[in-house]
């Protein structure tokens, strides 16, 4: 059953055994029904998702919703995006994450160049940042600071600030771009310096703001 | 765009979602620093020194924790109110009573007295007249039976007082696993106000952290019933906890 | 010539070869070709210019940005209003400035206000000649007239900008004194007389 938007800031969920729902801890707001809460360890298997999780922080933060009922689900006054997958995957940052069919699969994966150590050094250096890949047919929430807006990506290249990344949707490759001067022109943050060129075919989401929360 | 003057300002209603114009002809009591502009002759003075001058408008507040963090608007005029570019609301009560997050309350009507409730951090509006109130994200409203994150619940109206609930399948699963030492700070999870009986819960987004003023004056309040050992056994953990943050 | 499109908390600048000034790292998005070149405090008015800014504080980091497509600027979820100006003035406050097309002469004007502690940069930029600014607002901006006779009182930390012929000046009666304190409140308020326009966002800053 897809997410009710009830206002910018505000989805509802409705929750069966058959359909429970994932979400970040402390995005609760209320509840009607036989509903109840279990935190689990974060998700996405084998090395790379381990890596992942441990280099992103993104263990830990979520929480199963299981039981029948409905759930208001917001997280710290943030703006709130429904995305319909529909044998589709979005790839998005773990904490953007609000809520999301349980039976959605879920990986994590590092948009940036070359391999695990790149990866590493990677999350070190602030160069690139992981993202969880939701794959499957069901609905997302997804976090934003002032709402989203979508550009299409239909064969041109789409450059967008990192910082202001908030997820995409369908055949899109993603590279990690750092432009020469770039970061003297508009250098804010150091990840002003980088970004993320997108192609192929596909949407994608981006908030109108630099802030992280 | 459209530019309003002292006319076409709206009457008693939202100029957008984030502010509201009211139409003033007497007083209102308005929360301290949410005018942000207005047309007219009117006043702004501390509920305070109204105690001379009007007690029975000083006697519409009642609550001694509140009363510096508001004023009395008097004149004719129109005044727009906002709060940190939140939404903002107006309801009307008809000899009714609605309990409020206080740091929500932006202004009301002479015609409601204000009273300090019960649970902490909270106002109870009483009587008939118009008040504004200020969410992180438009009000939702629901009905009972609910249960709300306390951090979420803006107010409630005609229904009794909350209890608490608590998640007992997240106390055992936090309790029962090496996660147990995370869960010192609530997420709002493992416990919810438990609202029964029949009226209206009054639900936003999120309470943003903000300090509350007046916050630390009624914790203050409540330390009266400790005894003098029990107040420096307090005292102590209360150092301990400053000096690690 | 340049298009300003706004669309809520983002602007869209439709560029076919042209430049516009823009706020230091407010580009959130953009396709095409488009050069992004640091351009300076004040992105112009010389010297003079210059030292005004550093005696009264106020800054305004813009980049230049030249191409051909569709670069959207966005800056902490602020609402973005554009403004047409055919040979006239705004005064603005300068962090409050997202993208000024060619065409507009930017200055910092002192307010004239004495005695103002609270750093609170009422000490404008202001956008002269013809072309568009977007302005950026905590909430959608609410435009409110000055007429003779019908003043305007308004807190400084709502002010955004202005337009016409008006004087300001700051009221801190004594009914005022009694707002202030435990951090919240305004001391003083700002008081428009003549006729323009006054610009203010539901939200202090």
């Amino acid at each position: 059953m897809p997410f009710e938007v009830i206002n910018k800031k505000v989805v509802r969920a409705q929750v069966s055994p058959a359909t429970p729902v994932l979400a970040r801890r402390g995005a609760m707001l209320g509840y009607e029904g036989a509903v109840s809460f279990r935190p689990v360890s974060g998700h996405g298997q084998g090395v790379g998702g381990i890596v992942g999780q441990a280099l992103s922080g993104e263990s830990n933060r979520t929480m199963a919703t299981e039981g029948t009922g409905s759930v208001l689900y917001g997280f710290s006054g943030l703006y709130v995006t429904v995305i319909e997958l529909n044998n589709d995957t979005l790839s998005c940052e773990a904490d953007r994450l609000l809520a999301h069919d349980a039976n959605l699969q879920s990986s994590v994966e590092f948009i940036g160049q070359g391999g695990i150590k790149a990866a590493v050094r990677g999350a070190m250096t602030g160069q690139g940042l992981f993202t969880t890949r939701l794959s499957g047919t069901g609905s997302v929430a997804v976090l934003s600071h002032g709402g989203t807006f979508d550009i299409p990506v239909r064969g041109d290249v789409v450059s967008v600030d990192p910082q202001a990344y908030v997820g995409h949707v369908g055949q899109v490759q993603v590279d990690l771009s750092a432009k020469v001067g770039w970061r003297d022109a508009v250098g804010r943050g150091s990840g002003e310096a980088f970004q993320l060129k997108f192609t192929g075919q596909g949407t994608v989401y981006v908030q109108a703001s630099e802030q992280k929360f | 765009m459209q530019t309003y003057d002292a006319h076409s300002l709206p009457e008693n209603d939202n100029v957008n979602s984030y502010a509201f114009s009211i139409a003033l002809n007497g007083r209102w009591f308005v929360s301290k620093g949410a005018m942000i502009a207005y047309y007219g002759n009117v006043s702004f003075d501390a509920v305070t020194t109204w105690a001379s001058r009007d007690a029975h408008i000083a006697g519409k507040f009642s609550s001694p924790i509140y009363i510096q963090d508001w004023v009395v608007a008097e004149g004719h005029g129109k005044v727009i109110v906002g709060d940190r570019g939140f939404d903002l609301q107006s309801f009307d009560l008809e000899d009714g009573n609605l309990t409020i997050r206080a740091s929500n309350l932006v202004g009301f009507e002479t015609g409601l007295e204000l009273k300090q409730s019960i649970v902490p951090g909270f106002v109870t509006l009483i009587g008939t007249g118009k008040f504004l109130a200020s969410s992180n994200g438009p009000v939702i409203f629901a009905e009972p039976p609910f249960r709300a994150d306390p951090d979420a619940l803006l107010g409630w109206a005609d229904c009794p007082a909350p209890s608490h609930h608590y998640d007992a399948q997240w106390m055992s699963a936090s309790l029962g696993s090496m996660l147990q030492g995370m869960f010192g700070r609530e997420s709002g999870e493992e416990r919810q106000f438990d609202f029964t009986g029949s009226g209206t819960i009054l639900i936003q987004s999120t309470e943003v952290l903000r300090e509350d003023p007046a916050l630390m004056r009624i914790m203050e309040q409540q330390t009266a019933l400790l005894s003098p050992q029990q107040a420096g056994l307090l005292g102590q953990r209360l150092v301990a906890r400053s000096q690690q943050a | 010539m340049v298009t300003l499109t706004a669309d809520r908390r983002v602007l869209h600048a439709d560029l076919a070869g042209e430049t516009i000034r823009a706020a230091s790292g407010s580009m959130v998005a953009y396709t095409g070709t488009v050069d992004f070149k640091h351009a300076g405090m004040g992105g112009g008015g010389g010297f003079k210019a210059a030292l005004k800014q550093k005696v009264s504080g106020e800054s305004i980091k813009l980049m230049e940005c030249t191409g051909s497509g569709r670069v959207t600027f966005a800056q902490d979820a602020l609402d973005v209003t554009v403004i047409d100006l055919a040979n006239d003035t705004l005064a603005v406050e300068s962090e409050l400035v997202l993208a000024v097309t060619a065409g507009l002469t930017l200055d910092v004007k002192f307010a004239g206000l004495q005695g103002m502690t609270s750093g609170q940069g009422l000490a404008t930029t202001t956008l002269s000649g013809t072309g568009q600014v977007a302005v950026m607002s905590d909430g959608p901006l609410i435009a409110l007239a000055v007429q003779p006779g019908g003043p305007l009182v308004v807190d400084p930390d709502a002010f955004v900008a202005s337009t016409g012929n008006l004087t300001m000046n700051l009221v801190s009666g004594v009914s005022w004194k009694s707002l202030v304190g435990e951090g919240s409140g305004e001391p003083f308020s700002l008081r428009f007389e003549g006729s323009g326009t006054v610009f203010i966002q539901p939200a202090e800053r």
